[in-house]
């Protein structure tokens, strides 16, 4: 279990985390998404006593560890930059931890962890070439290695993907999830990749400037983004953000005047705000709400297709399945449909200020 | 390749042969100095019948100039003094790089101005000093003058070595369940192994070849070749073909020593060459 309450932290004048709160549930494996730059590797290593915070309070298993040194928190953390040790082989950087004073393992106990993990992780047969001789996404392997040799309260991984290329990529990425020392023990796992964090995390927290901008599990962050910017953060293509007012009796009318939709949201008349639909909830026909405008473009992916539609001013994208769209040439009149309850409405965006999501959940 | 390529290939062989010459033309002078009976000190340059009294003379104690003493004495001084900033300076330099503090840099600042100001601004209070405290021609007194020149050299130098590691090693070392003084051990140091060797032979170099300190501080018991060698310019007859003998044997152990660790001076000297 680990918590963070009110963390903050500056270098000189920049600001890293800013009142970041944090709540990760024991055996939880928690997502920390964000764009670089947000905080997340600070965040790390602020639970992990590398970086003391300004101000605000660390938790782990419930115990304040503002006094507790790094060594002894019981943390593991795979750092983004690998942090091998450069002069050693991968064998005795994955020994590392097991002949430490504080996680020391009988020799023949420790190789034969060590043995495992690296099957494990496919880097078996490299173990005894020194880290300067591997490539990238090897060493990458080793550094989550080195975590996963050893008991820990909480593991801490800061992109532990990211330079593997990316058949294997997706590989680790279901047998990480799957690994019993991973089940077991509480993850803290940052990313910049939304897939990553969907696929993966049971709860999965949006960081931005240093704060924590929402929570929640993968459903909740889909379907009840807070804002604009975590609407855009997942799904790709990014989802559809038509401009214009809310309009009497509760009906959406785009900016240029050509849409109107019925919202039914609680707002003032003549809000300025943002409909937002995501391309795999329109249709091409079927029930719901219609949209009326021309193909611009499309584009074959596998089993779905992209198309690109004009919605007078605006353009939307969709996927739908191949055959509903074989047949579509740019220009062709269509008629999308959506499900009132795929509807998403934010308050339109302000500088330095995503859109709030207005009204109930969608679901 | 050009005509025009060759010769200005040529003429640049030609202007490193002539800096060579330049260069090594007073070590020559040395040799055939060293070599020159006393009795033909001043006559022609080039034709003298050979011998190796000097070297006999120097090396042999005679003459009333412990010259093997002077030697050895240069040793211990220069050794110790290396290894004194060593132990101080390394965990110095690896504390600067990694941790601001209040005063941080105007400390080390203070370090470095002891190499930029001349040793004789404070050589008459040291004679003093070292006069009252009894370190005067002692080799506690020598090896401890000499940290004005080793220690800020060892500071500086290793300063940078430890600033091109990432702090990150050693914060995985942290996690790994080790001491930040373990973490310095057996991460930090090992990484840094090929600049402390090229930094202590720089040093030893500096202590070895000082001048000032041994002239002023020592009489006989802890002095140095530097100044040892010049004792037989002295009395009725200046023996030119000895001060040569003994500045020549003089050179020899920075020399070895350089000999000795040039595999690790090459990666050393070229810094941040450390990086992975």
């Amino acid at each position: 279990m680990i918590r963070l309450t009110g963390v903050h932290k500056t270098y000189g004048r920049a600001t890293a985390l800013d009142g970041l709160d944090l709540d990760v549930g024991e055996g939880e494996f928690f997502c920390l998404l964000g764009p670089s730059g947000a905080g997340k590797t600070t965040t790390l290593k602020t639970v992990a006593g590398l970086e003391r915070p300004d101000s605000g309070t660390v938790e782990i298993d419930g115990e304040d560890m503002s006094t507790v040194e790094p060594y002894d928190r019981g943390v593991a953390m795979c750092f983004e930059s690998y942090a091998l040790y450069p002069h050693r082989s991968a064998y005795d950087n994955l020994a590392s931890p097991l002949r430490s004073p504080r996680h020391r393992l009988p020799a023949a106990e420790a190789r034969a962890r060590i043995t495992e993990v690296a099957e494990l992780l496919g880097i078996g047969a490299l173990l005894d070439r020194p880290v300067g001789r591997l490539s990238n996404g090897q060493r990458q392997r080793v550094a989550l290695g080195r975590v996963l040799v050893r008991p820990a309260r909480a593991f801490l991984l800061d992109e532990p993907l990211s330079h593997l290329d990316a058949k294997l990529r997706q590989q680790m990425r279901a047998e990480l999830k799957a690994l019993g020392a991973v089940r077991r023990t509480t993850t803290l796992y940052v990313t910049h990749d939304s897939v990553e964090a969907l696929a993966l995390g049971d709860r999965i927290g949006v960081i931005r400037d240093g704060r924590i901008v929402q929570t929640g599990t993968r459903e909740e962050i889909w379907y009840r983004p807070r804002d604009t910017e975590v609407a855009r953060a997942f799904g790709r293509p990014r989802i559809n953000l038509l401009p214009g007012v809310v309009a009497a009796g509760g009906v959406f009318r785009s900016a240029d005047g050509s849409l109107e939709v019925p919202v039914g949201a609680p707002v003032r008349e003549d809000t300025e705000v943002l409909l937002g639909v995501r391309p795999r909830d329109l249709g091409l026909g079927g029930p719901g709400h219609a949209l009326t405008g021309t193909v611009y473009v499309t584009e074959v992916l596998g089993r779905s297709v992209e198309v690109t539609v004009r919605l007078g001013g605006q353009q939307v994208s969709l996927i739908v399945p191949r055959g509903d769209a074989s047949g579509l040439r740019a220009d062709d009149p269509v008629r999308l449909t959506v499900r009132p309850e795929n509807l998403l409405l934010f308050e339109a965006d302000r500088p330095g200020r995503p859109g709030r999501r207005i009204g109930k959940s969608a679901r | 390749m050009s005509t025009g390529k060759r010769l200005s290939g040529v003429l640049a062989d030609l202007a490193l042969i002539l800096y060579f010459v330049f260069a090594l033309f007073p070590i020559a002078w040395m040799v055939i100095l060293s070599l020159k009976p006393a009795d033909q000190l001043f006559s022609t340059y080039f034709s003298f019948s050979p011998t190796l009294d000097g070297y006999r003379t120097v090396l042999g104690d005679s003459e009333g100039i412990p010259f093997v003493r002077f030697f050895v004495n240069s040793l211990v001084v220069s050794v110790g003094a290396v290894a004194l900033s060593l132990v101080v300076g390394l965990p110095a330099a690896y504390a600067s790089a990694r941790w601001r503090f209040r005063g941080s840099e105007n400390l080390m600042f203070t370090l470095l101005s002891f190499r930029f100001a001349p040793e004789l601004t404070v050589i008459i209070p040291l004679f003093v000093l070292y006069q009252k405290l009894g370190l005067f021609d002692t080799y506690v007194g020598m090896v401890w003058v000499l940290q004005l020149v080793t220690l800020p050299l060892i500071v500086w130098i290793m300063r940078s070595y430890f600033a091109d590691l990432t702090p990150e090693l050693e914060q995985a070392a942290l996690l790994d369940g080790y001491t930040r003084r373990q973490a310095f051990f057996r991460v930090a140091l090992p990484l840094v192994k090929p600049g402390v060797a090229a930094v202590s032979l720089l040093a030893f170099i500096f202590a070895w070849n000082n001048f000032v300190f041994p002239l002023i501080l020592t009489s006989n018991e802890a002095q140095t070749v530097t100044v040892g060698a010049l004792s037989f310019l002295g009395g009725d007859r200046p023996k030119y073909n000895l001060t040569a003998a003994a500045a020549l044997v003089s050179v020899v152990p920075p020399l070895l020593l350089a000999l000795t660790i040039q595999r690790y001076l090459v990666r050393g000297l070229s810094f941040g060459a450390v990086k992975s």
